[in-house]
């Protein structure tokens, strides 16, 4: 799999290339993508915005190998999605995942919610629970760690799913609509989080919101409607 | 975190559904176990008469439902002890009487005095009876400690009053605690003259045990030749029915128990669709969740045991104290037993976590996320 990561000559320097994507329903007749075109470079954070049913979320999924496209290519630094045969590996090791709802497991710890998805521990690394620690005191959490959702706020909540996204270093974080849930005051923490984050590890950002302020924290926005990117 | 720390904070979280899942296969568990235990111990206590005698293999009449009701007459008998390769036969009659309360089936032996050493008698205390004696009796020396009876004291069985002439030792915690009869009293009692219940038989020293055993049951068909506690088992057609229900009802607890824990799992994993799904988008392969689902179930399955086989000592110790199986069932628990009733906890659980286990694992990331 390592070398399937490789940036390859025409995909150098880029996180994402997206080539004529385009996603159909299985009943025909929802075009959620239309042909859709798009790169991002290693480091940039992107916003993509646009209305309702516009297809931001679909490409976004698409990214994180969470659906399949109907046609067209993603390639995440240059290893082609359609070729891989390992979806989960991808997931766990190359990209990290932010939702709209947090999607934390309510049985457990803020802590624990971070570990669960860490990947085997090797020798020499930190222990899952020294990294989930260390993630918790990145997105200021460290003082919740033993804190279960349900005695979280919006905000805290979705840090700690930030947190659970960063668990295995991924080079490319996707966050759908991470605000989407949250009051001005949790937005502006989370919006905050999200650039440091990219200020301090260079972890590639595409976030799908249709807020346009949020959108404007980021380097590059991108517009769709109705399944196509207006400008990229 | 660890999957095996994640199996039992899954648990932990929903008390309610793991407590109930665990007590339908602590009910199961204990239905098999209990069944089990008491098959073998019937089937203990019947062969326990086989093993009073010292004897290479023991013979009785061919299809009686209850090895006690065997009746071999005399003529038979000699014909037996006559055959070439038998070194003694010795004609018993085993037949069983309520003495009162705490020994509703006491084992009463009727054997000729000069049979008592072949069969593996030992007098500890006075003597023999004699041959054609009416109210003569020797004791197992449990039975006489249970009654408090001594050598020349009254014993009454069979509507006598009969005097203790010897107490006795066998090779068998079974003989130890019945009452030895000269066999013509015990058949007038009984009203069955020259009747022996089994024959006990030594083979000569050298002979194989298994021809001479051929040669009698090829000569005699009605009879049956036992050497082990499992032919014994076969032969009597009580036990085989009681081994027959104890195998029908396990089958029939793994079949019903797999039924509602897999409707519970399928329920529970219905709520827990997101759950699957945000493990998926975290990198968890299907195989780990489907792994995650069968960790729960087979953890239900040790507390199931463990509970079931608790309830199951109870159940049997309870049953042991019935009236109406007092003397009869004795508590044989065995390893095979527990063994079973673990068996059938995994195969439960196996059975009624792996297709709600697939199925969640199987399902795509966007529409587990998508779960309402």
């Amino acid at each position: 799999m390592a070398e399937a990561y490789q940036v390859d000559e025409r995909g150098a320097g880029l996180a994402v290339e997206v080539v004529g994507l385009t996603k159909v329903y299985s009943d025909g007749n929802v075009r959620a993508l239309d042909g859709v075109d798009l790169q991002v470079a290693e480091r940039e954070f992107v916003a993509v915005t646009g209305p309702s049913g516009c297809g931001k979320s679909t490409l976004l999924h698409l990214l994180a190998a969470l659906d399949t496209p109907t046609s067209g290519t993603v390639r995440i630094f240059g290893a082609d999605l359609g070729r891989m045969k390992n979806l989960a590996k991808y997931r766990r090791e190359e990209v990290g995942l932010v939702f709209q709802f947090h999607n934390l497991l309510p049985q457990l710890t803020s802590l624990e919610n971070v570990e669960i998805a860490m990947v085997r521990h090797e020798h020499g690394a930190p222990s899952h629970k020294e990294k989930a620690a260390q993630l918790l005191e990145l997105v200021e959490l460290a003082h919740a760690a033993d804190r279960k959702p349900a005695q979280l706020s919006g905000g805290e909540r979705q840090r700690v799913a930030i947190a659970r996204a960063l668990a295995n270093d991924p080079r490319l974080l996707l966050a759908d609509e991470p605000t989407g849930s949250l009051d001005s005051a949790s937005v502006k923490v989370v919006v905050a989080l999200l650039t440091r984050l990219r200020e301090q590890t260079g972890t590639t950002i595409v976030m799908v919101t249709h807020d346009d302020s949020v959108a404007a924290v980021t380097d590059r926005v991108i517009h769709m409607r109705d399944g196509r990117i207006l400008d990229a | 975190m660890s999957t095996l720390a994640l199996v039992a904070r899954n648990l932990w979280g929903k008390k309610s559904r793991s407590i109930g899942l665990a007590l339908a296969i602590a009910f199961a568990v204990m239905t098999v176990v209990a069944l089990t235990v008491v098959g073998s111990g019937l089937e203990s206590s019947a062969t326990a008469v086989m093993h009073i005698g010292e004897a290479n293999f023991v013979l009785s009449q061919k299809g009686v439902s209850d090895i006690l009701n065997s009746t071999i007459d005399k003529p038979t008998l000699k014909k037996i002890d006559s055959t070439p390769g038998v070194a003694s036969a010795v004609g018993v009659l085993v037949e069983t009487e309520k003495i009162n309360a705490a020994n509703p089936v006491f084992i009463e032996v009727g054997i000729a005095p000069s049979d008592l050493a072949p069969f593996g008698v030992k007098i500890l205390a006075g003597h023999s009876y004699s041959a054609d004696a009416t109210n003569q009796v020797m004791l197992g020396y449990t039975a006489a400690q249970n009654f408090g009876l001594h050598v020349g004291d009254k014993f009454r069985a069979n509507g006598a009053v009969n005097t203790v002439t010897g107490i006795v030792s066998t090779s068998s915690s079974f003989g130890n605690d019945a009452a030895f009869f000269p066999l013509p009293a015990l058949q007038g009692y009984n009203r069955v003259p020259g009747i022996v219940t089994l024959i006990f038989v030594k083979v000569d020293h050298g002979v194989p045990v298994s021809k001479v055993m051929h040669r009698i049951t090829y000569a005699q068909p009605e009879l049956m030749a036992l050497r082990t506690a499992a032919q014994f088992g076969q032969a009597d057609l009580t036990l085989v029915f009681v081994k027959a229900a104890a195998t029908g009802s396990a089958i029939l607890a793994v079949v019903i128990g797999a039924i509602i824990i897999g409707n519970t799992m399928l329920l529970s994993l219905f709520e827990r669709t997101r759950e699957f799904g945000m493990l998926l988008s975290v990198g968890w392969s299907r195989k780990r969740i489907v792994g995650l689902i069968m960790g729960e179930g087979f953890f239900l399955a040790i507390v199931g045991t463990a509970a079931g086989l608790a309830l199951a000592v109870i159940v049997v110790l309870l049953l042991t104290q019935l009236p109406q199986l007092l003397g009869v069932l004795h508590a044989h628990f065995t390893a095979s037993a527990f063994i079973t009733g673990f068996a059938t906890a995994l195969a439960m659980t196996f059975l009624g976590t792996l297709y709600p286990a697939v199925r969640a694992a199987m399902r795509s990331p966007m529409d587990a996320l998508g779960h309402e």
